[in-house]
């Protein structure tokens, strides 16, 4: 769906809040605390597909708004959003997926985070004050920023404590003394979640009260090439693009129902290379084998697949 | 989309339910080829497809008041036809906001939905309803929000909540199931509810449906037909009224199974909920007697070819062994062999 | 019937090596041999039997007059206990799945719980028709306590009831009733 930028806000140097609305003015579809929103960013000679969580309440149909951290090196679609984003520019958006849920089960919500990873928790903070629910969350972020992030976090007090200078957060006390009915939640960078996350295991935290951001499941990867021997055709497979898709825009009419990897029905027979199988349908014997694949969903491990098709 | 909607009939007692022509050839007829099998048979949910019954995101027919009626008293007789797990508030309202909006947009004159914030209004005109209330507050509607507006859609719902890579059927409005318990199930994960299923399992035919379903996105609902047979065009084919509707299979004969004997299809359609994540499963059936489907060239020929070929596991778990011949034979005087097309469009547009 | 997948499989219990504290509960009046592996680990076993006689006992057994007496202190002890606990139920099924949604309603979810079916076979099946759960039913058709269906026992299970499916054998031929026979001692 079509975006429009409708603001662009510096909360510090590197991190600015973008607002974007529907560019035909209809509400948006609603979101769920957690969710996150794919945005097709121009660059010079490619588009980048960039994942962002919405820090907009869920309920807010009248924009989407995210956070956005300059990387360096610059480079990337963040980059484009610091330098050459312009409120009343229309950019491409993918509607809301979370990967990123509120267990609705827990009595307790513990969030951790650390610099940007704050961002999905500014989703989940007005749906579990508005459910009454229980929760703590503490965030970790670098002095410099701590007055852009408290500005961020109206009403900190009990439940909310930032940490802004070294060894402020108590990760393995805090943990400790949680009662079973708690789940945790942990986004920020690597590092981070691989502290707080083993320090869980440690103490016995089971996996399912584990809660942590990841972007899996992502359609893209390598560029390929395909040839399909019977139409006697080669189609170029671009990094953001299916093999399914890529068959498609060269005109043929591969047969696909569920585009998920779920149902078999895109199935097509591999003559050449090796395919990276992302599939649910064929068993483990099967994807050793190489010998079938699911255009819809799977990817090649060599340059070149040759299909029959 | 314009609905006529019928005066109150029965799916109960005289049975006075009645497919009119137009009803007939919008059934969503569910054999697209001559023999059936289990398969992970699911599509986008446009709308679009081989009948009228698929124009709507949530489809109503000339039988809304009736049916709505038979919850009703359902509902009376037994209040755990309907039951929602505390944590799924959410999506209760996800429900509620789901299909008003849909509702209202597909049948103006029938519904209106006005907003004023939080402030809404809903009338329903077939069923003579004017509510005002407050959107997440549950104290301003007659019932909980899932119970209200389930009580006014055609069809069974259930919710179905996402954690630790599953499905849990954690609340559903059930009253015109095929023979399987809400207050049973409640609770279960998706190969629990599914476990009387048989053959399916071995064919891996759940596990590739919950991976394909626990993907399912935000705005792009999917559907499925299912299919049995139902003694009279009944709705309430509950195990806890079997006592009721069980005698029934054996009044069928070669005299009246015509009359009597009903396909039933449900056109089952699956929505990832916005607020909560949950999965919203709509299960809207059909019932349309057999001497009212024959009308149909097409369907009587493939029917009687399904029903005849149909894997004796999958004959009795469906119930259907001690009439099956009864059935197969009937249907067999309107099948000349001829081939017919795949596809389960009716090919012809009037009867 | 058979074939249903709604029916819990019991794998043998070992102490979960990631858990910090073990509290194992049982409805019998002594862990059957071999029921758990508990290495050098300390566990808390709680038994049925009689808690006056086992007084002087070590502080890691306790034993509860009625299971009912054990469930209630067992729904106490899980509102007070922090995150690591592991619980472990040896029984009978109906007793398994009340000590999982007890544990369920305390926050404990999946690989925090662990059961093993140990002891009778006997059922708790739930009636259909009037809702009536029927407890300690050995047979494969059982006469409804309360309704008077003779309910066929189907092998789908409830974790949520705790219990397993009855329907009504006769109800397309009223009075058409097999004769039971014992299938779960």
């Amino acid at each position: 769906m079509r975006a429009r930028i409708a603001a662009i806000e510096a909360l510090s140097p590197a991190i600015k809040r973008i607002t974007l609305a529907a560019a035909d003015g209809t509400p948006l579809p609603t979101a769920s605390a957690g969710a996150h929103i794919m945005l097709a960013i121009p660059g010079p000679g490619r588009v980048w597909k960039n994942a962002y969580s919405l820090v907009s309440p869920p309920d807010a149909r009248d924009r989407y708004q995210i956070i956005v951290r300059r990387v360096e090196p610059s480079r990337g679609g963040s980059a484009w959003l610091h330098d050459h984003a312009a409120a009343g520019q229309e950019i491409e958006l993918a509607p809301p997926i979370n990967l990123f849920p509120i267990a609705r089960r827990a009595a307790k919500h513990l969030l951790l985070s650390a610099g940007i990873g704050l961002t999905p928790f500014l989703s989940y903070l007005p749906v579990l004050r508005g459910a009454g629910q229980k929760f703590e969350l503490h965030h970790c972020c670098r002095h410099a920023e701590a007055a852009a992030f408290t500005a961020l976090l109206p009403g900190t007090g009990e439940a909310i404590t930032l940490h802004s200078s070294r060894n402020t957060l108590d990760v393995l006390h805090l943990l400790a003394r949680q009662r079973l009915d708690t789940h945790l939640y942990v986004c920020g960078p690597d590092p981070f979640m691989v502290a707080v996350l083993g320090a869980a295991r440690d103490l016995g935290w089971p996996e399912a009260k584990l809660h942590f951001e990841s972007f899996g499941g992502a359609t893209g990867g390598a560029p390929f090439t395909a040839h399909l021997k019977r139409s006697g055709i080669t189609v170029a497979v671009a990094a953001d693009q299916s093999l399914l898709e890529a068959i498609e825009a060269a005109g043929l009419q591969p047969p696909c129902l569920c585009r998920g990897g779920a149902c078999g029905e895109c199935a097509l027979p591999v003559l050449g290379g090796v395919p990276e199988h992302r599939d649910h349908v064929l068993s483990p014997a099967e994807h050793a084998a190489g010998d079938i694949m699911m255009t819809c969903v799977s990817r090649a491990k060599t340059p070149e697949l040759v299909l029959d098709f | 989309m314009d609905l006529i909607v019928k005066p109150a009939e029965t799916f109960r007692g005289a049975f006075t339910a009645r497919n009119s022509d137009a009803a007939i050839l919008r059934f969503p007829f569910p054999f697209n080829e001559d023999g059936y099998m289990y398969a992970v048979n699911i599509e986008p949910h446009v709308q679009s497809g081989p009948t009228a019954a698929y124009d709507a995101v949530f489809d109503l027919d000339e039988h809304y008041v009736g049916e709505c009626e038979d919850r009703a008293m359902v509902l009376e007789e037994d209040p755990l036809r309907c039951q929602v797990l505390p944590h799924m508030l959410d999506a209760e309202w996800d429900t509620l906001e789901l299909l008003m909006e849909n509702l209202a947009r597909d049948y103006p004159a029938l519904f209106t939905l006005t907003k004023n914030g939080d402030a809404w209004r809903w009338v329903n005109k077939p069923l003579g309803l004017d509510q005002s209330f407050i959107f997440g507050k549950t104290e301003t509607l007659p019932y909980p929000p899932f119970e209200y507006i389930t009580r006014q859609v055609q069809g069974d719902f259930t919710l179905q909540d996402h954690r630790d890579d599953n499905l849990f059927m954690d609340g559903g409005m059930v009253t015109s199931q095929a023979d399987w318990s809400l207050n049973f199930d409640l609770g279960m994960s998706f190969h629990e509810w599914h476990g009387p299923v048989p053959l399916a399992h071995e064919l891996g035919v759940f596990d590739r449906a919950l991976q394909y379903l626990l993907r399912l996105q935000n705005g792009k609902p999917v559907r499925r037909l299912n299919w049995t047979l139902t003694v009279n065009p009944r709705l309430d084919t509950s195990p806890e009224n079997y006592p009721v509707w069980g005698p029934d299979r054996l009044t069928i004969t070669p005299d009246n199974v015509g009359e009597k004997m009903c396909l039933r299809v449900e056109l089952q359609t699956l929505t990832r909920l916005p607020r909560s994540n949950a999965i919203l499963f709509g299960i809207r059936g059909y019932l349309i007697r057999l001497e009212e489907l024959v009308r149909v060239k097409k369907w009587a020929a493939r029917l009687h070819r399904v029903l005849r070929d149909l894997p004796l596991e999958l004959a009795d778990y469906k119930g259907m062994l001690r009439y099956r011949q009864t059935i197969v034979d009937y249907l067999a005087t309107f099948d000349d062999g001829a081939v017919l097309n795949s596809g389960t469009a009716p090919e012809q547009d009037r009867l | 019937m058979s074939g249903i997948k709604s029916r819990p499989l019991y794998a043998p219990l070992h102490l979960d090596p990631a858990g910090r504290t073990h509290l194992i509960v049982s409805d019998l009046q002594e862990l059957p041999e071999g029921a758990i592996e508990t290495g050098a680990a300390e566990v808390e076993l709680w038994l049925n039997g009689n808690p006056i006689a086992e007084a002087a006992a070590t502080g890691t057994l306790r034993k509860f007059r009625a299971t009912a007496d054990l469930k209630t202190n067992l729904s106490h002890r899980l509102q007070r206990a922090p995150v690591g606990l592991r619980l472990y139920a040896v029984g009978t099924e109906a007793f398994l799945w009340d000590i999982n949604n007890i544990a369920a309603a305390a926050g404990l979810g999946p690989g925090e719980i662990f059961l093993a079916q140990a002891g009778s076979l006997r059922r708790r099946v739930y009636c259909t028709h009037c809702k009536t759960m029927n407890e300690d039913v050995t047979t494969s058709i059982v006469t409804c306590s309360a309704c008077g269906a003779s309910l066929f026992v189907r092998d789908h299970f409830s974790r949520r009831l705790a219990a397993f499916m009855g329907v009504a054998v006769d109800a397309e031929v009223p009075g058409e009733v097999p004769t039971p026979e014992v299938l779960y001692p």
